[in-house]
């Protein structure tokens, strides 16, 4: 559902027609959505709809089979786009289980981008830059010697998150952020992409089907529902829907009093 | 008909899916031979993975290389007894572990060591994300994963077979001097007796190629592993299977090519 009053220059990601299948199976049919410069987008649905198949496309790890994906004015959907490693540089993503490197202690997976993309750097800075995103995600520094084993899910996804700011990214994806954390962790969780926002300005996108998280960390809401965007709106508007599909899924009924309700 | 329809339909989806599986180990080492050039920033990583994969696999390749030297010599032995002089079993344990034996027996120790560990840790990698993680950080997984392993596969797999080749040998002794009662200069001056330098480096070229071949096998079961244990589970199975088999077909043809 595109936001057609906005100025292009306030979209920092589009995507438009976005069709994606697996095999036989048909995950996106046909994707439009706009992401404002600086917002917190996120996007929900049921689990394996697809919601973390669009976040792949943002970020290039996926290519469509139809439409285009723009970022920052790239589009980066085309085969003719190779230079994914610039429009990579921009973005930080915060995987569903972490994907921390298990060989790498939480220093050196903080360290490690940082390491090979500035190696005018010296060591000191870039110690200095492992404790200053230690600190921002609220760990203090004799935390980089552990290693990802000795971690709990939580610890593993702020140190996650430690990892996608080192390079202080323009936008930052987060994969179902909250998913297999107990409700005080998963607030925690929700903190910081608050304060990643206050403090970096960066754009966001959270995948999620946890609608507190949903409900605290979003400027506007997405509902992907059979493989399209059936609603956009910000938090109050998704609230008071009149949409008996995004009305089910946000107050987590398992009926629904409409005809099409065959996945249910 | 119908039958004889599926029938080549079946064939056809086989050699399709046998083209795109060469294609993709094709791919996969050239992708990783494109970052061979900047090997020299990454030391670290190389002699890591050279410990892995050479060091940690020198105290199983000695058990099995001494074992094989003294069965191999044992048997020379028994067969020749009272045909040949004494000191043939030397030449014929030379020429059997420097030519087949060690080269053979060290690639397939390794392909069900380092081959399957690369296929599980690879495997394993893909199902965490901690290869898209490689990606989203700008950093290419073949730069960083693959072609250290691959150098490691390429200068490991070549010293372990001549010390295999040479515990072998040192297996064959203990056995002749102990057990066979031919002494050490008996069985020095049947190995030096035509003995050829090729028969060494033979040996050896086998070697790389059994490296390259555990290698990029190894690395392309694992990023095909399917989801779960089991997926990894199978993929060490087929990377070991797939691997003696290539070795074997690849040392037929290596064998007839080298000694012409």
């Amino acid at each position: 559902m595109p936001n057609v009053n906005i100025n292009p220059d306030d979209i920092m990601i589009e995507l438009r027609g976005l069709k994606k299948s697996f095999g036989r199976q048909d995950v996106l049919l046909d994707v439009n959505l706009d992401i404002r410069r600086g917002e917190t987008m996120v996007i929900i649905g049921q689990s394996g709809g697809g919601k973390s198949v669009i976040l792949k496309h943002m970020i290039g790890l996926l290519q469509p089979d139809h439409g285009t994906v723009t970022v920052d004015g790239v589009t980066i959907s085309t085969p003719e786009y190779f230079d994914t490693h610039t429009i990579r540089r921009k973005m930080g993503m915060l995987f569903q289980m972490g994907a921390l490197f298990d060989s790498m202690d939480t220093g050196e997976n903080i360290a490690f981008a940082l390491r090979e993309h500035h190696p005018e750097l010296s060591e000191k800075q870039i110690q200095e830059t492992v404790t200053e995103k230690l600190k921002m995600i609220n760990l203090v520094p004799e935390f980089r010697t552990k290693m990802p084993s000795e971690l709990s899910g939580g610890m593993r996804k702020r140190v996650a998150l430690a990892r996608a700011i080192a390079l202080n990214p323009e936008i930052l994806l987060y994969d179902e952020p909250t998913t297999g954390l107990d409700p005080i962790t998963s607030d925690v969780i929700n903190d910081l992409i608050l304060d990643m926002q206050s403090k970096l300005g960066v754009t966001s996108v959270v995948v999620t089907h946890d609608m507190v998280s949903a409900f605290k960390v979003a400027d506007r809401i997405a509902m992907l529902y059979k493989g399209r965007i059936i609603e956009v709106g910000t938090v109050e508007e998704i609230k008071n829907t009149t949409n008996p599909f995004v009305h089910q899924f946000i107050t987590g009924q398992r009926k629904i009093s409409v005809e099409d309700d065959s996945q249910n | 008909m119908m039958i004889f329809k599926r029938f080549i339909a079946w064939i056809g989806k086989l050699i399709i899916t046998g083209i795109e599986n060469v294609g993709e180990v094709m791919m996969i080492f050239i992708r990783t031979l494109r970052h061979v050039p900047h090997a020299y920033k990454h030391p670290n990583l190389i002699v890591k993975q050279m410990i892995e994969i050479g060091v940690s696999s020198i105290p199983l390749l000695f058990v099995t290389s001494i074992f094989t030297g003294m069965v191999a010599t044992i048997q020379a032995e028994f067969q020749f007894r009272d045909l040949v002089a004494d000191k043939f079993v030397g030449t014929a344990a030379c020429k059997m572990i420097l030519i087949e034996l060690g080269p053979i027996l060290s690639a397939l120790v390794l392909a069900g060591r380092v081959g399957s560990a690369l296929a599980a840790e690879i495997g394993s990698m893909r199902e965490k994300e901690e290869l898209d993680a490689y990606t989203v950080l700008g950093l290419d997984p073949y730069r960083y994963l693959a072609m250290p392993r691959f150098l490691a596969f390429m200068t490991m797999v070549p010293c372990l077979t001549i010390i295999s080749n040479c515990l072998a040998l040192i297996g064959g002794w203990i056995v002749c001097v102990l057990a066979l009662d031919i002494t050490t200069y008996t069985y020095y001056t049947g190995m030096q007796y035509l003995f050829h330098s090729m028969d060494l480096f033979a040996g050896v070229i086998k070697s790389f190629i059994f490296g390259a071949i555990i290698f990029v096998l190894g690395y392309y079961h694992g990023l095909n592993a399917g989801a779960g244990a089991r997926g990894v589970g199978v993929a060490t199975m087929n990377v070991v299977v797939a691997s003696c088999l290539m070795i074997l077909i690849a040392d037929f043809f290596m064998a007839a090519l080298l000694f012409q």
